[in-house]
């Protein structure tokens, strides 16, 4: 890390090249991620207030936002990992395993959510560690490292279960995870909000935030820049571990209950990818912006709740988050290609050098 | 690709290649527990029947694995296939139920799931998005439908001809469903191996461009991995309906992790493009029996998925550590991977 002093602050890594058609003002100020979903977000609100007049009563309004916290504080440290193009999908059980210990603690022992911060961080951060260990030092492709510890951490969150479940909570959980500071804005919104805006400024404004955009744009750049982009990459799971961490203490507090599958039951490690792409980022790296994140997870979280209203049967759910995914991708232009039916007449027509005649399709 | 490392002649040892030492070290771990197993765990030999039975708990992460093992070969990943699953299970149930012949139901529902991984192939390759991103996204689609498909009563209690032959049913000692995979394996063998697309999707999975120089259609081949991953996942789904004579809208999502686990331990690089079928084939025996004899020793099925993803993420370090050894340390194969990722 030393070597990264030298560096100048902007290094010439930028997520996308400058290099488009002068467009008109309204595509500029429409283009960002950020305020195409909060058009959006209102859009779906003013329908469904349209079909159903209670949608938009301040109650549930800041339930939804209320809701999608944790969500939202996981897809921000879930956009860190992204960015350095990785993924982490051991993020539900690291969320249910603070959820438990911090639940059995206060349950039991009468802990407050401020002494169960530190130790609903540090159970991440260990997480995140593992994760970060496997895929910057050992060299463990993302995807399958995270995809081995989301059943391994999954059995410890069994263990540390061991069959029971947290059920009552000291007040100050409810107080945090669903009383608003000012009607619609609840307490836990503000705690999201803050985490969102130290992220962005870390990744914006340090060393370490533009070495991750570096290291996701161009690992061997990166590295023959003086790079340490082990020590980047194993940083980025650790935070996404610790936000993962961070959110399941807000978990706690909003739903006031946790047992053996939490986490994997609303499968967070799917809505937090689904938050941070609908957001704008990208699988590709060094593509995304931690408010589109925050955004992207109230976005679901309003839709999901639109979902209800329309009386549509809960088994829909994962199906909407993974449609708005597809779409997401898909018209955001970090989709690669714009299929036509001539690209795919070619592909199906296109004759192989010493293919097989019978096809094995 | 196995002819890579030149070690001079020596012992037999030192003259098998790479993925050739790694099955070898696969068949002996997998002798290794069976011997272990059968002295340590009472019921689990069972005087030789009890093996062959036990193999009925496992056989279909094999055929799932099988289906992968394509995509993974192409450098691809099909998260999609545990859902896959479940869905055809319950496409077949439900036009059984609806008065379908049952081996139409079959046809059908193999034919739905073929037909899913193709549009799952044509949307990654024309749109050019990432196998896991879209893969993720259908796994929950694919859930949600059987679920609503399936309903609140899982269809169950399918007729005798069709369990004797993809359920329980034997012949002598041997379970069908054991014979059934052999056949599976052999065919995916030969198209992995033995014909120009599987030699093909070796290929492209190695290296993308060079592929495309010597005038492989790299996307219809990637597309035809992922139809075979869809249709191997949909008869995974099949056997195991049949297995359990019901079909339920969740039974799959538990099989997706052990067959990505078997790929892997089967020598197959995860980035793509090494590794041999028989691999997988001798993967899926060693992971299934590991797993069967823990749950017979009395741990549970929690600890059991713990235990396979944690072998999951000691074999690919313990093979990682093993290329690194032959000098191909991290930093040279992440650099020959962003190599590979040139244009398509």
């Amino acid at each position: 890390m030393s070597m990264t002093e030298a560096l100048p602050p902007t290094p010439a890594v930028t997520a996308t090249p400058a290099r488009r058609p002068p467009v008109s003002i309204v595509k500029r100020v429409l283009q960002p991620r950020p305020v195409q979903l909060v058009l959006v977000t209102i859009a779906v609100i003013a329908i469904s207030t349209a079909l159903h007049s209670d949608f938009a009563a301040l109650g549930n309004i800041s339930f939804m936002i209320s809701d999608a916290m944790a969500v939202a504080i996981i897809a921000v440290g879930q956009t860190m990992v992204l960015l350095t193009r990785g993924i982490d999908l051991s993020v539900a059980p690291v969320m249910g395993t603070v959820a438990l210990v911090v639940g059995f603690l206060a349950q039991n022992h009468g802990l407050t959510p401020l002494e169960g911060l530190p130790i609903a961080l540090l159970i991440g951060v260990v997480a995140g560690a593992g994760n970060g260990l496997l895929v910057a030092f050992i060299g463990i492709p993302p995807i399958i490292a995270t995809l081995g510890t989301l059943s391994v951490y999954g059995g410890v969150e069994a263990i540390v279960a061991n069959g029971k479940e947290v059920v009552t909570l000291p007040a100050a959980y409810f107080n945090l995870g669903n009383n608003n500071v000012i009607n619609g804005i609840p307490w836990d919104a503000l705690v999201g909000l803050a985490v969102t805006a130290v992220v962005a400024l870390a990744l914006w404004r340090t060393i370490f935030g533009r070495s991750i955009f570096a290291v996701g744009a161009n690992v061997d750049a990166a590295r023959r820049a003086g790079l340490s982009v082990r020590r980047v990459i194993f940083s980025s799971y650790v935070l996404c571990g610790l936000l993962a961490g961070l959110g399941g203490l807000i978990f706690l507090a909003h739903t006031g209950s946790a047992d053996s599958t939490t986490g994997a039951d609303t499968n967070i490690e799917l809505t937090s990818v689904a938050a941070a792409l609908v957001g704008g980022s990208a699988l590709t790296g060094a593509k995304g912006n931690v408010f589109g994140s925050f955004l992207g997870a109230i976005f679901l979280s309003v839709a999901l709740t639109a979902l209800v209203f329309l009386k549509i049967n809960a088994e829909w759910e994962p199906a909407g988050v993974g449609a708005l995914v597809l779409i997401a991708v898909m018209t955001d232009g970090s989709a690669g290609g714009r299929p036509s039916l001539r690209a795919l007449r070619s592909m199906v027509l296109h004759r192989q050098t010493g293919s097989p005649s019978g096809g094995e399709r | 690709m196995n002819t890579r490392d030149s070690r001079p002649a020596g012992s037999l040892i030192a003259r098998l290649t790479q993925d050739q030492r790694w099955i070898v070290m696969l068949i002996a771990l997998l002798a290794a527990e069976l011997l272990y197993f059968s002295v340590a765990a009472p019921g689990f030999f069972g005087g030789g029947s009890g093996l062959l039975s036990l193999t009925e708990q496992f056989i279909n992460i094999g055929v799932m694995a099988l289906g992968v093992g394509f995509v993974i070969f192409a450098g691809d990943i099909d998260l999609s296939c545990g859902a896959m699953a479940s869905f055809t299970g319950i496409v077949m149930a439900v036009l059984w139920k609806h008065g379908v012949e049952i081996w139409v139901a079959v046809a059908i529902a193999l034919a739905v799931s073929a037909l899913i991984g193709l549009l799952h192939g044509l949307i990654i390759t024309l749109f050019r998005l990432e196998s896991l991103l879209v893969t993720l996204a259908s796994q929950f689609i694919l859930g949600s439908v059987a679920a609503a498909l399936g309903g609140g009563s899982p269809p169950y209690g399918f007729p005798h001809k069709f369990l004797s032959l993809v359920g329980t049913g034997t012949v002598g000692p041997v379970p069908t469903q054991l014979i059934e995979f052999a056949v599976l394996a052999l065919i995916a063998c030969v198209l992995m191996h033995r014909t120009a697309f599987g030699r093909g999707l070796v290929l492209l999975g190695h290296n993308r461009s060079a592929a495309t120089y010597v005038g492989i259609n790299v996307s219809w081949t990637r597309v035809r991995a992922f139809v075979l991953s869809g249709l191997f996942a949909g008869i995974a789904g099949i056997l195991v309906a049949g297995f359990y004579n019901a079909a339920r809208d969740d039974v799959g999502d538990a099989l997706l992790l052990p067959a990505i686990t078997t790929v892997v331990l089967g020598g197959v690089d995860i980035f793509g493009g090494r590794g041999h079928m028989f691999g997988v084939v001798v993967a899926a025996f060693a992971l299934g029996f590991a797993t069967q004899g823990l749950l017979i020793q009395g741990i549970s099925q929690l600890t059991a998925t713990m235990v396979t993803g944690g072998l999951l993420l000691v074999s690919l370090a313990v093979k990682l550590e093993l290329e690194r050894e032959r000098g191909g340390a991290l930093m040279q194969r992440l650099r020959i991977r962003s190599a590979r990722e040139g244009p398509p």
